[in-house]
C-alpha cells in the first residue's frame, strides 16, 4: 500500500514538474528578455506576467491583471505567407496572411481581418494610424476598438514594422472602461524598450 | 426523397414524422391566442433568465442602434405574422456577421446583420422571421429544454445502473442506449425546426408577400456555401446529408419542402425587393465591409455578385475591389485595380476607392499611377484616419 502511495506521489510530482515549463511566468522589472521566439527583446519597466498559452507560432502574450483585462501580444517576425495567429483550421477557417507585398499601411487591415475572422466579429473599428518609430525603424502606430462576444468593448493600440520582409508588432488590448487607460502607458513603455 | 404512402391530414403531422414530401401548401396559422404567460416552474425560470438576458442585450454595444432600420425589420415581421402576433416581439438588430436570427421564449427577437446582408427582399426576410416566430408560438424553447433534460436524466440514471454491474454486456447496452437517446434528441430538434418552417410558411402564405421566397433563402445559402468551399479547395458540401448531431434539417431538404409548401397563387405577389434595398442602402457598404474582412473569398464574392444582379453600384464595385486586394495575389491586384476604376467611373467622389486603387497599383509596380490615385484620395479625404501613412507614400508628403 505504502509503495502504491509512493508511486502515485511520484507520478503527481512528475506531472507537476513537467507542468512548470507551461506555467505563467514572471517577467521582472529591468531585466531584458527575448520575446516570441525571436530576436526581439524588451526590458519591462515594471513586473509583468507572461501567459503560458500561445496564440500563434511566433507570438507571446503578457498581462498585468489577466488575459481578458490587459493583453499585450508580441509578434516576433511573422514570415510572408503566414497568418498572425494559429489558424483553427487551415482549410475551413483560413486567416488572412501577411505577404511579401503587404504594405505597412495595410498592416492595420491585416490585424482587423485577423480579429474579425478569428473571433467572428462584426463590431470592429480601426482608428487613426500614423507613422511611428518601432524597433528603431520607421513603422506604424494604430488604434482600434472592438466589441467581443462577451459584449465588452475593448480598445487597442499596436505598433508594427517590417524588417527583412518579416512583420514585427506589439499589440495591446483591454476593456475600454478603466483597464485600457490604466495600462496603456505601461504598454507604450514596453514597446519603446523593444530592440532587435 | 422517399414519399410516404400515408399523408396525414395536416402537413404539420407529416413533417413531424420526418416526411418532407407534401402536396398541399402550408396551412394558415391558427387564430392567435394572445400574449401568453409562462406556465410551470421550467417556463417561469426560463422567462426570468430571458428577461435578464434581454436587459443586458438592450444595453449591449453589439446592438445596432438605428431606430429606422429596426422599425423597418419589425414592420416586415408584422407584415408576415400579422399585427396581433407581432406585438409579442421586440426586435434587436445585432452586429454579428453570420446568417442568423433567434427568438427566445419571452419574445426577444435577435436579427443578425449577417442575415440582413444575405436576404434580398422583404419576402425572404419575412420567411426567416416568420420561422423564428414559429418557434416562439410553439414554445419550442421550453419544450427543447425539457427534452434535453429528459434525455440527460435517462442517461444519468442508466449510467448509475450500468456502473453497478460489472458485465461488459450491460456497459455495451448503455452505450447503445446513449446513442439512441441522443439520436432521438437531435431528431426532436430537427422536427422542431421543420415545424417552425411550416408555421413560418403558413404566415407567409397568408401574407401579402411571395411565399416562394422561403425556398430561395435556402437556395442562396447553398450557393454561398458552395462558392465558399470551391475557393477554399474543399469538397462540395452535401446539402442532403444529416449529421448525427445536426440540430437543423439539411438545407437541400428545406429548400425542397418549402418550395412545395408555398401557395402556388402566391407566386404572383410582390416580394418587396425594392423596398428592402432602399431600407438597407445606408448600411450596405458597412455590412459588405464586415463580410469581406471575414476572409471568406468565395462566399463574399458570391454575395457581391448576387447583389449586383440588380445592377452594379459604385459601392459594389468598391467592395469587390477590396475583396480582391485583400487576397492580394498579383492577378487579384490587377482585378482589384479594375474594379476600383469602375467604382470611380460611377462615382468620382468615392474617396476609399482611390485609396484601394492607389495601393493596388503601387503593388503592381505602377508607382506613378498609384501615387496619383493616392493624392486624389488625400484631396478628397484630407482628414482620413490613415492620412499620415498615405502621405509617406506620396512624393512631397503633402495632400497638394
Amino acid at each position: 500500500m505504502n509503495r502504491q502511495i509512493a508511486i502515485s506521489l511520484a507520478a503527481v510530482l512528475a506531472l507537476s514538474a513537467s507542468e512548470v515549463s507551461y506555467a505563467h511566468s514572471l517577467k521582472k522589472q529591468g531585466e531584458a528578455v527575448q520575446v516570441a521566439d525571436s530576436n526581439m527583446t524588451v526590458t519591462p519597466s515594471r513586473d509583468w506576467n507572461r501567459l503560458s498559452g500561445k496564440v500563434g507560432k511566433q507570438t507571446e502574450s503578457w498581462t498585468l491583471d489577466g488575459e481578458q483585462l490587459n493583453d499585450v501580444t508580441f509578434f516576433g517576425g511573422i514570415e510572408p505567407g503566414k497568418p498572425l495567429v494559429k489558424e483553427r483550421s487551415k482549410k475551413h477557417d483560413p486567416l488572412p496572411k501577411f505577404t511579401e507585398t503587404t504594405l505597412l499601411v495595410e498592416v492595420p487591415e491585416l490585424l482587423e481581418g485577423t480579429y474579425r475572422t478569428y473571433k467572428e466579429l462584426a463590431a470592429f473599428t480601426l482608428g487613426a494610424s500614423a507613422p511611428a518609430k518601432f524597433l528603431g525603424r520607421d513603422g506604424v502606430r494604430f488604434a482600434y476598438e472592438f466589441t467581443d462576444r462577451d459584449g465588452l468593448t475593448r480598445k487597442g493600440e499596436a505598433y508594427a514594422v517590417i524588417v527583412d520582409k518579416r512583420l514585427y508588432m506589439t499589440a495591446f488590448d483591454a476593456p475600454r472602461l478603466y483597464y485600457y487607460d490604466r495600462a496603456i502607458a505601461e504598454f507604450r513603455a514596453l514597446t519603446d524598450s523593444a530592440r532587435l | 426523397m422517399i414519399a410516404k404512402p400515408i399523408v396525414l391530414g395536416l402537413g404539420l403531422a407529416a413533417l413531424a414524422l420526418g416526411s418532407p414530401t407534401l402536396a398541399a401548401p402550408a396551412p394558415l396559422p391558427a387564430p392567435y391566442k394572445g400574449v401568453y404567460q409562462p406556465q410551470g416552474v421550467d417556463e417561469i425560470g426560463m422567462w426570468r433568465e430571458d428577461d435578464e438576458s434581454e436587459r443586458r442585450l438592450a444595453a449591449s454595444p453589439l446592438v445596432l442602434r438605428d431606430e429606422k432600420l429596426t422599425s423597418y425589420v419589425k414592420g416586415v415581421l408584422c407584415e408576415a405574422v400579422g399585427n396581433d402576433r407581432c406585438n409579442a416581439a421586440r426586435v434587436y438588430i445585432l452586429r454579428e456577421p453570420s446568417f442568423n436570427a433567434t427568438m427566445s421564449p419571452n419574445g426577444t427577437m435577435r436579427v443578425y446583420t449577417g442575415l440582413l446582408l444575405r436576404v434580398r427582399s422583404e419576402a425572404e426576410l419575412a420567411a426567416v422571421l416568420g420561422h423564428e416566430f414559429g418557434h416562439f408560438e410553439h414554445r419550442h424553447g421550453v419544450n427543447g429544454f425539457k427534452s434535453a433534460r429528459g434525455a440527460t436524466d435517462v442517461l444519468a440514471w442508466a449510467q448509475v445502473l450500468a456502473s453497478m454491474s460489472s458485465s461488459y454486456d450491460v456497459r455495451r447496452s448503455y452505450q447503445n442506449l446513449e446513442l439512441s437517446v441522443y439520436g432521438s434528441f437531435f431528431r426532436y430538434k430537427r422536427d422542431q425546426e421543420r415545424e417552425a418552417d411550416l408555421t413560418g410558411l403558413g404566415y407567409l402564405n397568408a401574407s401579402q408577400l411571395q411565399p416562394q421566397a422561403a425556398s430561395a433563402v435556402w437556395k442562396n445559402l447553398m450557393g454561398e456555401a458552395e462558392a465558399s468551399a470551391r475557393v477554399r479547395g474543399l469538397k462540395k458540401p452535401n446539402f442532403n446529408a444529416i449529421a448525427f448531431t445536426a440540430s437543423h434539417p439539411p438545407d437541400g431538404e428545406r429548400a425542397t419542402y418549402l418550395s412545395e409548401l408555398a401557395l402556388p397563387e402566391g407566386a404572383s405577389r410582390g416580394d418587396g425587393a425594392d423596398r428592402y434595398r432602399a431600407a438597407l442602402k445606408p448600411w450596405l457598404p458597412q455590412f459588405l465591409e464586415e463580410q469581406i474582412k471575414l476572409n471568406d473569398f468565395g462566399g463574399s464574392d458570391y454575395l457581391i455578385e448576387r447583389l449586383a444582379e440588380d445592377g452594379w453600384t459604385p459601392e459594389l464595385w468598391f467592395a469587390r475591389g477590396e475583396l480582391f486586394r485583400t487576397r492580394g495575389n498579383q492577378r487579384d491586384l490587377a482585378n482589384a485595380a479594375d474594379f476600383y476604376t469602375k467604382a470611380i467611373e460611377a462615382n468620382s467622389n468615392l474617396a476609399p476607392a482611390y485609396r484601394g486603387l492607389g495601393l493596388s497599383l503601387l503593388k503592381l509596380g505602377r508607382t506613378a499611377d498609384g501615387q496619383k490615385a493616392l493624392r486624389t484620395y488625400l484631396q478628397l479625404s484630407p482628414a482620413a484616419s490613415d492620412a499620415g501613412m498615405i502621405k509617406l507614400m506620396v512624393p512631397g508628403g503633402t495632400a497638394q
